[in-house]
């Protein structure tokens, strides 16, 4: 696993409030059916502005953006943020 | 003339926390300028703003949304002329209801045991309705 993928994970596990633990999930797994509220994929959102310095744009505040671990790598990605 | 209703539940502990992690940004990505200050910067304002991010959790419920997400921000609940709550929509907000028809938005706010919720009904217009004023 990369490390972006560990401080992803991170994130949800600090600020996801999911009620399955994170590292049953797979990367496709769809974080909303496992519970991920709007609410708290604000936090998810805020918490990875935080972890890799950078803003999400308007564009990618949309729900598909944080559906599941590899839609959030690939968002970080069209950021320019290492995801190898 | 059809009727949509849109509900949703928010605790208010989750708002406190964010406020508490987050604090302005938080502020800012979610209420409109209006919102915050109505809402006020005291141990009121988690139950307020979790009753309006239930309020605009419960509008998107009503609207059409596909691709399109407005932001949280152009969905305002703001203080009507009776002194409750009324939805203003904004920007893309009010654009996605005006081309799905979908006006007269009346919202009703509530918590209790540590949640907030939110009821928000809006008339669907047909194509041979005029819009009232």
């Amino acid at each position: 696993m990369s490390s972006t993928d560990m401080k992803i994970r991170d994130v949800l596990t600090e600020h996801g409030r999911l009620p399955v633990e994170v590292e049953t999930l797979s990367d496709t797994d769809d974080l909303y059916e496992s519970g991920l509220t709007s609410h708290a994929s604000v936090n998810v959102m805020l918490a990875l502005e935080d972890t890799f310095d950078i803003e999400f744009p308007d564009s990618l505040l949309r729900k598909g953006t944080f559906e599941s671990v590899a839609a959030i790598r690939a968002a970080l990605a069209s950021l320019g943020v290492s995801v190898s | 003339m059809k009727v949509l209703v849109g509900m949703d539940i928010q605790p208010i502990h989750e708002v406190e926390a964010s406020l508490t992690n987050f604090g302005a940004r938080y502020g800012r990505l979610i209420y409109t300028a209006h919102e915050l200050r109505d809402c006020g910067a005291n141990a009121r304002s988690a139950t307020k703003l979790a009753e309006r991010f239930a309020a605009k959790e419960a509008v998107l419920k009503i609207l059409d949304l596909g691709d399109t997400v407005p932001p949280w921000r152009f969905i305002e609940v703001k203080e009507g002329s009776s002194g409750g709550p009324e939805i203003a929509l904004h920007s893309s907000a009010a654009d996605l209801a005006q081309r799905q028809g979908i006006q007269n938005f009346t919202v009703s706010l509530s918590h209790a045991g540590g949640v907030a919720t939110a009821a928000v009904v809006a008339e669907v217009m047909s194509e041979t309705e005029e819009p009232r004023s």
